[in-house]
């Protein structure tokens, strides 16, 4: 997910980008961002932040996991807010989408 | 949250009581294993034997098998498990059947016990099966994983009903056809129906997740489960309504392994086709159980044509000791903590910082799991080739060591207690 300053609330995108950084797969010990999992995130006037993202696999096992530490992690970086994540599996996820550091980090 | 079930995990009374009863059965499997060296350097056909091997397939792999596939179908159904209250059921009347069989065959007691536990084994069996089908039934996506996984349920619950049939027959009989023969049948079921058809169907579904790989192949996989089943279907049919011979046998192990040979080759393409290029302890022990099943099929010419019945105990330990064991030695760390992690960890994920699962267990204790068993392995075959009761001895005594240092980390994973990292 690449965030241009020109968006709107293009702060608090950074701002949630940097806490998700914190999330990490537990069975891969990379960040989701990194994984490239998180596909978008929306700001709204009513407070809502809206997540689309996706798993590595459909049911994946540690798929609670993994969405229940992107909720905490933005209900403490943003207080008040209301979290909503919405999975997709459109695009699937496939290894193209790690970032540079997530590569290095899998050693690809 | 968007509608997508991305599913509960089971609960864990449906999974865990397995891990911590097979991590049990495989420290009895070797004190037996020491306990019953001797026996060893005997025809196959006897108690103690017939006990280590009831010990191996029912108390050891089968009981870590149902717990893992009844975490693991909804991953490969993509819906949840149909019941968590069968999957327990399951657990009791696997524990006590197996319980029962093992002391009967040990004490060699043909009669009530043997068909008791006999009966509550096909129980066990036909629970799992139930759990299988209903929630399998409404997949999302048709797969070829999910056959692998139907047909290996039923092979389980037909080689149950097998062995109750045949512990009914030593006592009242009811084939004309010679009790031996009747359970290389049985026991084949068990092997290239239930044990091979399941580790099929789990892996192509496992080691691309574990790997980060793809393989476009798909057909191979299809193409495996025709010919193993074919090759099976025909071995038992020709088996029980004919007098099968070796020429023909080898034609049905032909066909058995190009569907193994079909399937490894797309686990290959995954290998090759992975993001992930370090291969972790888990996954050579893993690849050593492959070789183990390799030998043991490599070994089929001599089963079949050599007179002498130690081929036929090295076969039988290459897939029981090597084969099955390596596997679920290799993957018992890939699965269990992340359960345990999963209870203890996933509302605390992003929230606090919390242990990985691989901190849940000591990894050195794992490597030495993995040196452990090469010795373990190479012993007991050695003693078995060289007829020396001795070697068979001090390898038994290998095999506890393994037991007790894998009792000890699965121990360690399952009495976890919530830490929050400072």
């Amino acid at each position: 997910m690449i965030v241009s300053l020109a968006q709107p609330y293009a702060d608090k995108k950074i701002k949630a980008q940097q806490a998700l950084y914190n999330v990490i797969d537990p069975e891969l010990f990379v960040n989701v961002i990194d994984l490239g999992l998180i596909y978008d995130i929306a700001f709204d006037e009513e407070n809502n932040i809206t997540v689309t993202m996706t798993l590595s696999t459909p049911h994946c096992p540690m798929g609670e996991a993994i969405t229940n530490g992107v909720r905490n992690a933005l209900e403490m970086t943003f207080p008040g807010h209301t979290i909503n994540i919405m999975l997709t599996f459109e695009p699937k996820w496939n290894f193209e989408m790690l970032t540079e550091e997530g590569r290095a980090q899998l050693g690809v | 949250m968007s509608d997508i079930n991305i599913g509960k995990a089971p609960p864990n009374s449906a999974v865990l009581p397995f891990y911590a009863t097979g991590a049990v059965g495989f420290w009895v499997l070797c004190l037996l294993l020491m306990m019953g060296s001797h026996s060893f350097a005997n025809h196959y056909f006897n108690p103690r034997l017939l006990a280590i091997v009831h010990t191996a397939a029912l108390g050891w792999g089968t009981m870590i098998i149902f717990g893992a596939a009844h975490q693991l179908l909804p991953v490969i159904c993509e819906r949840d498990l149909f019941s968590p209250l069968l999957a327990s059921l399951s657990w009791y009347l696997l524990t006590a059947g197996a319980g029962l069989l093992i002391y009967a065959f040990w004490t060699m007691q043909t009669g009530s016990i043997m068909i008791s536990g006999g009966f509550l084994i096909l129980l066990a069996t036909l629970a799992y099966f139930i759990n299988v089908i209903f929630t399998g039934n409404v997949c999302v996506h048709c797969s070829i994983e999910r056959l692998f996984v139907f047909s290996s349920a039923f092979w389980l619950l037909f080689t149950a009903a097998a062995g109750v049939l045949l512990a009914v027959n030593l006592v009242h009989p009811l084939f004309k056809k010679n009790h031996l023969d009747l359970l290389k049948l049985h026991s084949h079921a068990g092997l290239a129906g239930w044990f091979l058809q399941l580790i099929t169907g789990v892996s192509s579904k496992l080691v691309p997740m574990f790997l980060l790989g793809k393989s476009g192949k798909d057909k191979l996989l299809r193409y495996s489960f025709i010919l193993q089943n074919a090759g099976l279907l025909l071995f038992l049919c020709d088996g029980y309504f004919f007098e099968v011979t070796p020429s023909r046998i080898i034609i049905y192990v032909a066909l058995v392994v190009s569907g193994i040979i079909c399937w490894l080759l797309y686990l290959y393409d995954t290998f090759r086709n992975r993001a992930r290029k370090k291969a972790d302890v888990h996954m050579k022990q893993t690849f050593l159980s492959f070789v183990c099943l390799g030998i043991a099929i490599l070994l089929t010419p001599l089963l079949l044509f050599a007179d002498d019945y130690r081929w036929s105990i090295v076969y039988g330990t290459f897939l029981f000791m090597g084969w099955i064991t390596g596997i679920v030695l290799g993957k018992t760390f890939k699965t269990l903590p992340f359960i345990v992690w999963n209870a203890h960890y996933k509302n605390l994920s992003g929230k606090a910082r919390v242990p990985l699962p691989k901190n849940l267990y000591n990894e050195v204790l794992v490597q030495w799991q993995f040196r452990i068993f090469i010795v373990a392995i190479i012993l007991l075959v050695a003693g078995i080739l060289l007829n020396a009761v001795i070697v068979i001895q001090v390898a038994s005594v290998v095999w506890l060591l393994l037991a007790s240092v894998y009792l000890f980390n699965v121990i360690k994973v399952l009495l976890h207690k919530t830490t929050i990292l400072s």
